[in-house]
């Protein structure tokens, strides 16, 4: 059926979890990309047709024409499905900078893993514009909205960080179950990226 | 119309409607077991929503009502909405059924609005009451647009609970997906 593969990808993503990612499938990216230029084909070959019989291309509704018109609605149709994926993981990819981490090698593995080379780059550029304008305002925007209580909370590393790790007013030695008294706005990344939690009462 | 680059609109509009061509079509293969690459006039096939309803308004094709809004799933749903497995039908009866409308039946705005009246307040009943076992045979009868529902009211319990009773404000971005154990 006509589309057929665009309708694939899109499927795809929506069986996924919501706003997570999955790895960038190229292989199907490029397979609707070939239905596309096999659909542009047999349009252009029903329009010579056309054309050698001297029919009026505009005006003329005959079988040829609804033949061709089919074809352009499927390359419309899978353009648009193209271009909802992409557009779609550019979302999610925008929130792993604010949510996450604007360093590209901060994020986990796994996550770096599924993100295609074009879509790093976006990555990379979208931080840098976000630091940018964090900079000119002077007001970090990516932390918590909800103003604290204290300034200190209290954390548990999860996982082991390594020795020495600079925080904005101390160096600290994060070995992993070790509980530490930090500043909020420095625990905060940590916690997002899962290396640490924070404890209560 | 919709937002373009909405998945659920593009899965919405990849349901299949029944159609009847007016004019005959070149150089198409719409039925895949057939060789034949044209279509004669008269024919039917069933084509997903995209193509029906473009050709549909150049009065290449005709629509019929789809499956899902027979006349048996009409009967069904007077029996009881609450009980109908829209999932196995459609999983997007109402956003399909919305576009549809006004293109080949009137009457299944009726259908449309008389059922989600009865299944809204048995989703948000079972979302706030059930618990989690029994929950997956009630979720299997649901379309997409009502899970949805279903998961923002239980999201809604859920951090209600959590602001009466106080945690950590501080968690991890959801974005990363579940928790996985470390490999070690």
């Amino acid at each position: 059926m006509y589309a057929k593969k665009g309708y694939e990808l899109v499927k795809e993503f929506a069986s996924g979890e919501k706003g997570q990612l999955q790895p960038f499938n190229e292989d199907l990216v490029n397979q609707v990309i070939d239905q596309c230029a096999q659909h542009y084909l047999e349009l252009q070959g029903l329009i010579r047709k056309m054309q050698g019989e001297n029919v009026d291309v505009r005006e003329t509704r005959n079988a040829d024409h609804h033949g061709a018109l089919i074809h352009h609605l499927a390359l419309i149709r899978n353009k648009r499905c193209l271009m909802a994926y992409v557009y779609n993981r550019a979302e999610i990819i925008r929130n792993l900078a604010w949510k996450v981490g604007l360093e590209l090698l901060e994020l986990p593995e796994e996550i770096q893993e599924k993100i295609s080379h074009s879509e790093k780059n976006y990555y990379g550029k979208h931080s840098a514009a976000l630091q940018s304008y964090m900079a000119d305002v002077g007001i970090d925007l990516n932390v918590d909205m909800v103003p604290p209580k204290d300034p200190y909370i209290k954390v548990r590393v999860l996982d082991d960080m390594g020795e020495g790790i600079l925080l904005s007013d101390k160096t600290a030695n994060l070995a992993r179950h070790s509980m530490h008294f930090l500043k909020r706005t420095d625990a905060e990344q940590y916690i997002a990226r899962g290396l640490m939690e924070e404890l209560t009462g | 119309m919709a937002n373009y680059y909405d998945i659920d609109d593009i899965l919405a509009e990849e349901e299949f409607v029944p159609v009847v061509f007016h004019n005959a079509v070149n150089g198409v293969k719409i039925d895949e077991s057939t060789e034949r690459g044209y279509v004669e006039q008269g024919s039917k096939a069933e084509l997903p929503f995209w193509l029906a309803r473009e050709l549909h308004l150049r009065h290449a094709v005709s629509m019929r009502v789809p499956a899902c809004f027979n006349q048996k799933t009409r009967l069904e749903m007077q029996a009881d909405a609450a009980c109908v497995d829209l999932r196995s039908r459609c999983p997007y009866f109402y956003e399909f059924g919305c576009k549809l409308a006004p293109l080949c039946d009137k009457t299944i705005g009726l259908l449309l609005s008389y059922s989600f009246r009865i299944r809204y307040k048995e989703v948000l009943y079972k979302a706030h009451t059930i618990a989690f076992g029994a929950a997956t045979k009630f979720l299997a009868l649901l379309t997409k647009e009502e899970t949805n529902l279903y998961e923002a009211a239980q999201s809604s319990m859920v951090a209600f609970k959590r602001w009466r009773m106080g945690g950590p404000r501080l968690q991890r971005a959801s974005i990363l997906g579940r928790k996985r154990k470390a490999t070690e």
